[in-house]
């Protein structure tokens, strides 16, 4: 009985602490579940793909993604991936991530979840998976659980080409290169549907 | 007792009377006649007459020399020795290949001793059994089981005869022409295929008789085809039994002239096990005929019976599920006809979109025909007979019968496709990919959009995967290897598919990244 406790009072502390110090000072946008910060428009992270989180963290160091003038929320976001002092960092903290059980932000956009299903099946899902749980294969990072308003942030940023243009982002040219195929009210249907996924 | 019987004689007596009064009024009453009455008597689109052998105009010629093929040899390498004209005659064995036939003119037979038949056996590991790019090529007499793949796809081949195989649990398609001018289809008996059983895609004059099609998801499917006749078959328990559709995003935008008539069609209540998302997973079970955005459909003659959603339905590609607009294609299913049909006990418990139709137009009894959607000039010879639903601006058809039209096959042979030497990559994205990618609707692929994506500036490993696919989506099935395709055609078709556009048009393939 006692030692359970004490067990539980430990991971409980060690969730504090964070299992990688590197998230501690993330947690301030991204929320200690990785559940995202609407107030901060940052995205929840709990339950990305690993491998999309790392990448994403070193185009954000290397200006790959972010290097747009004009993007002030990604500009804020280079300077944070900055104090990753390593890959080794880098890795740690996208591993702890997406271990971290997937959360619900909440729904801000309203649309045809119906429609907003077929469409996805015929422009989406191919690569981000039938439940948007995203496809390793295929680089494409889970969508649901993100949060609508960053997803409608990100998906008009391909659509202008400031996420999505650099030469050497070639999933990112290849999500530019889709956000062109469908209009901004699709997109919130889209988007309706996603919100309905896990709910 | 004699009280009783008279009353019962003049109860018939005002009973009949009744139907007489009914069919008075009914015919006084101002319905539109719609169709030209010899809409089939003097049809242009049909050239060949009563008494003319069906298989006049299709097939292997024969004329040349026979090569036999026993049990342990390969017929693919007889395929590789024949030259047009041959006949490769296969005798009953166990044959584990896929045969590839890219000449013309050759007939390929299967022997059938004291019940025993030529047997080609997928395994579950190999994709395809047998693939013709040849124009007059016949198969017939094999028995197909355990592919992947497609038992018997044709691609842009004329003049074919796929006759008497059976084809058992093999894959997506069962006997699957794509983009074929002038064949036909008959006695073969097909069971057990995810997708359409008979799938004839893109093509021309085409003749779909007496074959046998039960437990799958689509028994007969006549898709993005003109002058097509599909008679005398025995269709039961598939999740949808004879479907005529236009699917969006192909090459080819038109489905018209199509006759479905004499047709056995019950019990077609197979539970849907396409792949979720495709366009036949959005086929609900119990659909007898299935008309989508298809013209001059004329259905007639048929026996239609115990199909649980509804015996006919005719919709648009707006009211269907799975499906988006192509700006290309009109979705309406316009100049429908509904000869006589027997049906009974259709409808019994249908989907909730027809059963929330029938409370709105307050109708209690079991729909044998349904309407959603506009479909404009269409017809029903007798509504009296059936319980239909959303028919009321169907007028009554100006003709009674399709006898007059016998086939929409050719007198003579269809001359081979136009495709030159460099339109090669052109010729395989019709013949081949379009089968199960299009432009921006999902089929059994990914569309080509979502490719266009993937491989952009990478054709080399576009033709790459297609030799050697590995599974990358877990709810689409796996791609069929094309690696019978030289390594140069493989590039091309590469090349081709990413520049096409949705008119099956090759543009830079840059223009379609910054559109
Ligand atoms: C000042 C607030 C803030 C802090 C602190 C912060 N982020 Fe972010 N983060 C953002 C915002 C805002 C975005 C969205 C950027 C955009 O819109 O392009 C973002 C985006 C991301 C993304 C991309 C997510 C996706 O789905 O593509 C990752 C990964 C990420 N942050 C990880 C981190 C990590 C790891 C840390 C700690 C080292 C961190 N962030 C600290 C605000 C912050
Ligand atoms: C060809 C495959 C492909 C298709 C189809 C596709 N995407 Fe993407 N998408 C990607 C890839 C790859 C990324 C990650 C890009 C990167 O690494 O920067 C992505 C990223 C995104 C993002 C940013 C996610 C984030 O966390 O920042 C959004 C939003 C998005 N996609 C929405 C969509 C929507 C909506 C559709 C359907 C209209 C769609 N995608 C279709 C491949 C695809
Ligand atoms: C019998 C149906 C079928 C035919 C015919 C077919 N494909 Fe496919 N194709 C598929 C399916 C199913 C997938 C999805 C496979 C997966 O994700 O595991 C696919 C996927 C693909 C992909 C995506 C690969 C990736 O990296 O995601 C490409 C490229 C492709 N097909 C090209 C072609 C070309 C070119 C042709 C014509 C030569 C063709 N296909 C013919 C069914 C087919």
């Amino acid at each position: 009985m006692q030692l359970r406790h004490l067990f539980i009072l430990l991971s409980c502390t060690s969730a504090l602490t964070f299992a990688s110090p590197h998230y501690q000072t993330c947690a301030s946008c991204h929320g200690a579940q990785g559940e995202g910060n609407a107030a901060m428009q940052a995205p929840a992270l709990a339950g990305q793909s690993a491998t999309y989180l790392a990448r994403q963290l070193n185009y954000f160091k290397s200006g790959i993604r972010g290097g747009d003038q004009s993007d002030t929320l990604a500009q804020q976001m280079r300077a944070m991936a900055g104090i990753l002092p390593s890959e080794a960092a880098v890795q740690s903290v996208s591993l702890f991530l997406a271990n971290l059980p997937r959360t619900q932000p909440a729904v801000t956009i309203s649309g045809d979840a119906d429609k907003g299903y077929k469409l996805y099946n015929m422009k989406c899902g191919a690569c981000h998976g039938p439940n948007g749980q995203g496809n390793e294969a295929l680089k494409a990072p889970a969508l649901a659980g993100v949060g609508d308003a960053y997803l409608a942030r990100q998906f008009t940023l391909f659509k202008t080409g400031a996420r999505g243009s650099h030469p050497e982002d070639k999933p990112g040219r290849q999500m530019k290169m889709m956000s062109t195929h469908l209009s901004n009210d699709d997109l919130r249907d889209v988007l309706a549907y996603i919100n309905t996924i896990g709910r | 007792m004699s009280n009783k019987l008279f009353a019962v004689l003049i109860s018939a007596g005002l009973l009949v009377g009744g139907f007489w009064l009914g069919q008075h009024l009914a015919t006084n009453s101002p319905v539109a006649l719609v169709g030209d009455a010899d809409r089939y008597t003097s049809n242009a689109a049909a050239r060949i007459t009563a008494g003319t052998a069906l298989d006049a105009s299709v097939g292997a010629s024969g004329t040349g020399t026979t090569i036999d093929v026993f049990n342990g040899e390969s017929i693919q390498a007889a395929v590789k020795r024949a030259s047009s004209g041959d006949i490769i005659r296969v005798y009953p064995g166990t044959y584990q290949e896929t045969v590839y036939i890219d000449k013309d003119d050759i007939w390929l037979t299967g022997v059938i001793q004291r019940g025993h038949w030529p047997i080609l056996e997928g395994n579950h590991t190999l994709n395809d059994a047998i693939l013709y790019s040849g124009n007059n090529i016949t198969v017939e007499n094999f028995r197909i089981t355990h592919y992947k793949g497609n038992a018997i796809m044709g691609q842009a081949g004329n003049n074919f005869l796929i006759r008497n195989n059976h084809v058992i649990d093999t894959g997506v398609y069962g006997i699957f022409p794509q983009l074929g001018k002038n064949g036909l289809i008959e006695r073969n008996i097909l069971s057990g295929i995810e997708d359409a059983a008979i799938y004839v895609g893109m093509c021309d004059n085409i003749h779909v008789n007496n074959n046998e099609v039960f437990e799958n998801v689509a028994g007969i499917e006549i898709e993005n085809t003109r002058h097509a006749i599909v008679e005398n078959n025995k269709v039961y328990n598939n999740t949808g039994g004879i479907l005529a559709f236009i699917t969006p995003g192909l090459p080819i935008k038109t489905t018209y002239d199509v006759i479905i008539r004499n047709n056995f069609i019950s019990d077609n209540n197979h539970v849907n096990f396409g792949a979720p998302g495709s366009i036949v997973a959005g086929v609900p079970s119990g659909s007898g005929i299935v008309v989508m955005a298809a013209d001059q459909v004329t259905i007639e003659g048929n026996i239609i019976t115990n199909n649980k959603n509804v015996g006919i339905v005719i919709t648009d590609h707006q009211s269907f599920a799975n499906i988006s607009l192509d700006p290309e294609s009109d979705p309406n299913s316009d100049q429908v006809a509904i000869l006589n049909n027997v049906m009974f006990n259709n409808g019994y418990q249908p989907i909730n979109e027809i059963s929330a139709l029938k409370l709105v137009n307050l109708i209690k009894n079991d729909v044998d025909i349904v309407n959603v959607g506009t479909s404009a000039d269409s017809c029903i010879l007798d509504p009296g007979k059936y319980v239909t639903l959303g028919l009321d601006d169907y007028g009554r058809c100006n003709f009674s019968d399709t006898h007059g039209t016998v086939s929409y096959l050719l007198p003579e042979p269809a001359e081979p496709h136009p495709f030159t030497d460099t339109e090669k990559g052109k010729m395989a994205y019709y013949g081949i990919c379009t089968g199960c990618h299009a432009y921006n609707v999902r089929m059994i692929g990914p569309p080509v959009q979502i490719i266009q994506a993937l491989y952009m500036d990478n054709p080399e490993g576009l033709a790459d995967y297609i030799a050697k696919p590995i599974k990358k989506r877990e709810d689409y099935p796996e791609m069929p290897a094309q690696n019978y395709l030289s390594p140069e055609l493989r590039l091309a078709v590469a090349k081709f598919m990413l520049g096409v556009d949705n008119q099956g048009q090759f543009n830079d393939p840059a223009l379609n990244q910054n559109p």
